[in-house]
């Protein structure tokens, strides 16, 4: 056990602290660092043309900036300056709030109509304090005032899809399938340069002498296994402090809040059993990716090993594609228990809520129980296969590699 | 104690080994020689229990599995090692996969670089060391866990005679500290130098097998060095003498096939006067080697 640990430490070590690994990691937040410079330069540059002024009443207008200070530049205190500004496209408008005779009155004047958002938030705004001064100048007792305030209840009850449960599920099938194809074959490749640089290097058989075949093969896929839950972690971190900050940042929260009920549905599509489908898929195909890196002829050959795993990856890719719009397709439900494209089609199936429990926890267990079968036969077999050097073809490596310790 | 008996292995048709046997008691060290193709290498891969082999390999007792694995020091033919590690990396890696914890192994690296007059440091990429001094770092990989069965294929090859004398000197303090030693090498100096005994392998089979000594007697005092003022035409006249090789000047070196013949050519050489060189020796490793090669072919 502790020589396992020692392989898959020293694998994981070695990959992460690579170049190789750094940009892979840090790759996706320079993208989103450099997307959110740019937009924040650009809305600096626009100096908040999209905000209002506003004037009037001095309670009134105190309590509406209190409730809108992100849509309102409190700066311009004179409706002269506002209308410099505006002519200068440096603000969208100014607005009046009065009071006159118990009737609350709001003007806007500005060179295009006010945004939808900020409009609701005044009529909300103005009705509050106009019942309340209506209240006040009925002298209504307090229960009075309260059935008064009765609202009538509006509960929507959904049975059919709508559009935005079918945008959700297109953006997390999209999402998915990218996700699980990119992180497949990043892995795939360096899992298979990995092993075949090793292969025929005497320094195999100076740790075939120390330790078992099957034990530094396990090994050697827990490494790389290792790094791949570490990359995840990061991004799954990264992207939960993004999220955040997004929330919180004047230049996407509005954006945020409007598409709450999306981003919710896509991010439960995302971090489900989906997550357990994409790390298996890894595993799997990393094992494949092994065989193949111990299948070359020779350490030079190492670029070449990974692309029978990466065409094998790419056509469970690509099979998806034609079932975008018909997640229901019985082809979807057959792939969904076939090793190698079940990490594709069984979160699809499951962003589609079409699979039951028990179906994927049989595609679970046909899936896992091929990871140890797969793994147990090549660590058996990985000695033969990792110390023939004969340039012969493919078959007959495998034929010797196969024979080599028998 | 390492036993090897009864092993035969085949590849296909071809018998690579042929019911080889021979033991190694603790600090003894046995030199296997033999032509490029004898064996050497699929006798080493038998004993790691890297092939499937007919017979029985078993070291002090025990047939060797991951449970020995920790007390084997082995040196490949071929050196390889991970070029982008360092050499304190490389090492410490090598010796916790044989069970020795970092913590024990680092204090003892800049001792052993040191000893093996490694140039570089043990901060220095593997990669950016000469092929020698890779070579010696290779050889403390072998040696730092202090293993008590130490397998070297040929490696004295590509060492200079200085770096080959601290190599056989490392050979010995293993074997005077009880390890059993078995190495493979094409220089029967080394060999004659440093071995406690000796197989020589030919097509799979022992040839020869014995202590250096014991195997050079066996061929018998054939070779004769005299010095004289005979002539070469009149020495191969001499009684039982199959050819004369002029050395020097005056100085020869007579092959026999009888080594007893050897007192009759003294008194025909010198009748009782002075000779400057009568010297009747057995032949030197070299040439038995070459002479049991040599059989190969006819």
């Amino acid at each position: 056990m502790n020589k396992l640990w020692i392989v898959t430490f020293e694998t994981f070590l070695r990959q992460v602290k690579s170049w190789g690994f750094v940009a892979l990691i840090i790759g996706p937040f320079i993208i989103f660092g450099i997307s959110i410079g740019a937009g924040y330069m650009s809305a600096s540059g626009a100096s908040h043309s999209d905000d209002i002024a506003v004037f009037g009443q001095s309670e009134l207008k105190q309590a509406f900036v209190k409730q809108n200070k992100d849509d309102i530049d409190t700066s311009i205190k004179s409706v002269k300056s506002a209308k410099k500004k505006i002519k200068d496209n440096k603000l969208s408008g100014y607005l009046i709030l009065e009071t006159n005779n118990n009737q609350v009155s709001a003007t806007y004047h500005g060179s295009n109509s006010m945004s939808n958002s900020l409009k609701n938030k005044l009529t909300i705004f103005t009705s509050t304090v106009q019942q309340q001064l209506n209240y006040s100048t009925a002298q209504l007792s307090a229960t009075q005032a309260k059935s008064l305030q009765q609202q009538p209840k509006f509960k929507e009850v959904i049975t059919k899809k709508t559009g935005t449960d079918n945008l959700a599920k297109m953006i997390s099938f999209w999402i998915m399938v990218i996700l699980v194809y990119t992180i497949l074959v990043t892995y795939t490749s360096i899992t298979a340069q990995e092993i075949a640089s090793e292969k025929g290097t005497k320094i195999m058989e100076v740790i075939f002498s120390s330790t078992t075949a099957t034990k530094y093969f396990i090994g050697k896929v827990l490494g790389v296994m290792m790094v791949i839950v570490t990359q995840i972690l990061i991004y799954v971190i990264g992207g939960w402090g993004m999220f955040s900050f997004a929330q919180h940042s004047s230049l996407t929260k509005t954006a945020l809040a409007q598409n709450k009920d999306l981003i919710s549905a896509v991010l439960h599509n995302l971090l489900s059993i989906n997550l357990v489908y994409l790390l298996l898929g890894v595993v799997i195909y990393t094992i494949l990716a092994a065989l193949c890196g111990a299948l070359v002829a020779k350490s030079e050959d190492a670029s070449k090993a990974a692309q029978p795993v990466t065409m094998l990856s790419m056509l469970a890719f690509f099979v998806t594609f034609p079932f975008q719009n018909n997640m229901d397709a019985l082809i979807v439900k057959i792939l969904s228990y076939v090793p190698f494209f079940s990490s594709y089609f069984m979160p699809m199936r499951v962003i589609n809520g079409d699979a039951s429990p028990i179906e994927m926890a049989i595609s679970l267990l046909i899936l896992i129980a091929t990871i140890f079968l797969m793994a147990y036969y090549i660590g058996k077999i990985y000695q033969g296969l990792m110390l023939q050097t004969d340039d012969s073809s493919f078959w007959k490596r495998l034929k010797r590699g196969i024979a080599y310790n028998r | 104690m390492l036993s090897v008996q009864h092993v035969s292995k085949s590849f296909g048709n071809l018998k690579a080994l042929d019911d080889i046997n021979f033991t190694i008691p603790n600090g003894h060290i046995l030199g296997l020689i033999g032509q490029n193709g004898a064996g050497k290498s699929t006798t080493f891969h038998s004993i790691l229990n890297f092939l499937q082999y007919d017979g029985k390999i078993t070291w002090q007792d025990k047939p060797i599995t991951e449970s020995v694995f920790d007390q084997i020091g082995y040196l490949p033919e071929e050196r390889s090692l991970m070029p982008k590690l360092t050499v304190e990396q490389q090492i410490v890696y090598l010796a916790r996969l044989k069970n020795k914890s970092a913590k024990e192994i680092r204090p003892q690296i800049d001792t052993w670089l040191r000893k093996f007059a490694v140039k570089g440091t043990k901060k220095d990429k593997i990669k950016s060391l000469s092929k020698g001094n890779q070579q010696k770092v290779q050889l403390i990989c072998t040696l730092i866990h202090n293993p008590k069965l130490i397998i070297l294929d040929e490696p004295f090859s590509g060492l200079d005679p200085v770096n080959s004398d601290l190599l056989k000197q490392a050979i010995i303090d293993a074997r005077d500290n009880g390890a059993s030693i078995i190495f493979s090498s094409h220089d029967m100096e080394n060999v004659e130098e440093v071995c406690d005994s000796l197989v020589m392998l030919r097509n799979g089979q022992i040839v020869l097998d014995g202590t250096v000594g014991d195997v050079r007697d066996t061929f018998g005092k054939t070779r004769l060095f005299v010095t004289t003022d005979w002539t070469a035409d009149k020495l191969s006249e001499l009684p039982h003498v199959v050819s004369v090789t002029q050395r020097e000047k005056n100085r020869y070196l007579l092959d026999l096939d009888d080594e007893s013949a050897g007192k009759d050519i003294f008194d025909e050489l010198t009748h009782g006067q002075y000779i400057e060189e009568f010297s009747q020796q057995p032949p030197t490793l070299n040439e038995i080697f070459r002479m049991k090669a040599g059989d190969r072919n006819e």
